[in-house]
């Protein structure tokens, strides 16, 4: 009788640590899924690993790779004390000039200098305009930049976790000012302001577009509130700020009102969010959503001129999380399964590249979350796993590809 | 279909759902949904409650029965033993029955473990996984992003030192008013280990897991000791001597 009894005393004593240190279901660590962007022929891209790189388009070889140190933080599961954790970059570089500026999700902003990079010299040197600003906490859960960068002429923009927006002097990394917390709700702010003439605005997990002057960081009274709050970075086309809302409906908003111009879908929402921020052409804007499909509407009405839907290889709807881009005058869209498409954007006629090697395979061999970026005919894109993707939209092909994982 | 899928289908996204429903309805207080979810899931568990609550009456009924058992065979333990357990047979009374109730509700808090990570969406990953496993229920979609404070508690953070007493001194004083002291020296000692390990084991656990799961069990145990109170008319074994205790 007594084996039994402890042998159940010691089940149920396990079962919570088996809860706490077996079912991870939910939790997922920040892996980042840093967008790619091109300049003078070398693209740049976060890494996985907590690396960027600038890889040559031509040659198709590695220029140099920095890798962002470490960051500690607390060990989870059952053990104790504080453990070493690759940083994660969620935001895509930014390129004036010969200086990289990069966003971190342990609240660093780095800018990097293209020659002491590929000189592989101590970071920072501040005699080739390097610098590194490092985000307050404030008091928030984290001090997380999860949001892309905004490049002025003079200065840098950034959005944090902490609920604040930083404007820092883009030659030092001075601080020029920051924003009251516009989210003390949820604190994160994790979408990319934008710039409209001399305003700076910006969309919140708690509804708002909030108008900040350029110079001072000052709330103007030109903000909006929506019941739900808003998934994707605002997009700004004339005097209309188009973005997604979490409640599943695209809104445009002109500047200044109280009211939405239009939302789209009319009368039932979407399938899903419109975490991807919207992009706008002649007077169609074309939005992906996460209920795999892209619409195209009238930028002055949200009439829908056509939708299209995006699959994963078994038929099934894929979510589309990174935005759609324009190449020439085709539509390029990439959802989450792998699959890239080339879409009419007259018509929503469509046509998914296929994988080189297995054409019943996805474009990839990898799920795409990261933003992707256009240059000329290729298309470059951050696979879910660390490689990077140039894909070729006239011969409709992955033209090649690179590991980002580099090894010691 | 893997069991991964069948687990989130049947459970795991049900509880999601409905949690953060709860939260759009109560304001848009997270806390408040996972204390209803709790009241929920009790009134759901309540005949298994209340088959343990008799059970529980029934051993405290039973005492001076065991007493006078005590006094007949304290030198033949395993006549004693035979005795008692032939007595709590009679009356269809299991001494661990109060543990049935918290085996049962394993699935649920497991469910709520990975609910309330995803609810909350700490990294951008887990947001973007959330939008997978919502309904299209406009109530869920309008409640998101949630808001992760409630009183003085991050739910989705873990470490909360005022929480891990709560919920290790509450767990304690239920099972103390529902576990009848052993008649057995050597069961006194391994009902006396689990009387102390199960608030220990959660008071530690409470320290890393998300305080939202936590606030689950704290609200779980207060029910259960407010619905002890009553159904049993006091305080049960909580004032309760054992038999070597009263012989002594």
């Amino acid at each position: 009788m007594k084996q039994p009894k402890i042998l159940l005393l010691v089940v149920i004593a396990l079962l919570p640590l088996t809860l706490v240190s077996c079912i991870s279901g939910g939790a997922r660590l920040a892996k980042g899924w840093s967008g790619t962007a091109v300049h003078d022929g070398i693209i740049y891209v976060g890494t996985v690993d907590g690396r960027v790189v600038a890889i040559n388009s031509s040659t198709e070889n590695l220029e140099w790779s920095y890798s962002i140190a470490p960051v500690t933080a607390p060990s989870s599961g059952l053990s104790c004390g504080q453990t070493s954790v690759t940083t994660a970059i969620y935001s895509k570089p930014v390129v004036d000039r010969d200086i990289v500026y990069i966003g971190t999700y342990s609240g660093q902003v780095l800018a990097l200098n293209m020659l002491a990079r590929s000189q592989n010299l101590t970071f920072p040197q501040r005699s080739y305009g390097e610098w590194e600003w490092d985000c307050p906490i404030d008091n928030a859960k984290s001090n997380a930049i999860v949001a892309d960068l905004l490049l002025s002429e003079d200065a840098i923009y950034v959005s944090s976790s902490n609920g604040r927006v930083y404007s820092l002097d883009k030659e030092f990394g001075d601080l020029n000012w920051e924003s009251k917390i516009l989210d003390e709700k949820h604190r994160k702010l994790w979408t990319s302001p934008v710039i409209q003439g001399n305003t700076l605005y910006v969309s919140t997990f708690d509804g708002h577009i909030y108008a900040l002057s350029l110079e001072t960081g000052e709330l103007s009274d030109r903000s909006f509130e929506s019941e739900a709050g808003f998934a994707s970075s605002p997009v700004i086309d004339e005097d209309t700020i188009f973005l997604g809302s979490f409640d599943r409906y695209l809104y445009a908003v002109k500047i200044g009102s109280d009211l939405p111009m239009w939302k789209f879908p009319e009368e039932k929402p979407a399938g899903n969010w419109f975490w991807a921020s919207p992009i706008v052409n002649e007077g169609i804007v074309y939005a992906g959503c996460l209920d795999g499909k892209v619409y195209a509407l009238e930028a002055d009405t949200g009439k829908e001129l056509w939708q299209f839907e995006s699959q994963d290889s078994r038929g099934k709807p894929a979510a589309i999380v990174s935005p759609p881009v324009l190449v020439g005058n085709l539509l390029i869209v990439a959802n989450e399964a792998g699959n890239v498409y080339v879409i009419n954007p007259e018509t929503g006629n469509s046509e998914r590249i296929k994988n080189r090697k297995n054409g019943d395979k996805p474009t990839i061999n990898a799920q795409i979350r990261a933003s992707i970026c256009a240059h000329e005919d290729l298309v470059y894109i951050r696979g879910e796993d660390n490689r990077l993707y140039v894909v070729d939209i006239d011969k409709r092909e992955v033209s090649w590809d690179f590991p980002l994982t580099i090894e010691e | 279909m893997s069991f991964l899928d069948v687990w989130y289908l049947i459970i795991g996204n049900p509880v999601l759902n409905v949690l953060i429903a709860l939260s759009h309805l109560l304001s848009g207080e997270f806390g408040l949904a996972i204390i209803a979810l709790t009241i929920v899931v009790r009134l759901i568990s309540w005949p298994l409650t209340k088959r343990q609550l008799k059970s529980s009456k029934a051993l405290q009924d039973m005492q001076p029965k065991i007493q006078e058992l005590q006094k007949k065979y304290g030198k033949n333990q395993q006549k004693l033993q035979q005795e008692t357990m032939k007595l709590y047979k009679e009356a269809g009374v299991n001494p661990l029955g109060c543990l049935w109730p918290m085996l049962v509700q394993f699935p649920i808090w497991i469910a709520l473990y990975q609910a309330i990570i995803r609810a909350l969406a700490t990294t951008p990953e887990n947001l973007l996984d959330l939008a997978h496993r919502l309904y299209s229920w406009d109530i869920v979609n309008q409640a998101i992003p949630l808001n992760s404070h409630f009183l003085w508690l991050d739910l989705g953070s873990s470490g909360d030192f005022i929480l891990a007493i709560i919920v290790g001194g509450t767990m304690w004083v239920q099972q103390k008013m529902t576990q009848a002291p052993a008649v057995d020296p050597r069961q006194q000692s391994t009902s006396r280990m689990m009387l102390l390990m199960m608030p220990l084991m959660f008071g530690f656990i409470t320290l890393m897991v998300p305080s939202g799961l936590a606030l689950y069990w704290a609200v779980s145990n207060i029910i259960g000791i407010i619905t002890q109170y009553f159904f049993t008319g006091g305080w049960g074994y909580l004032k309760f001597r054992s038999p070597s205790q009263s012989t002594q």
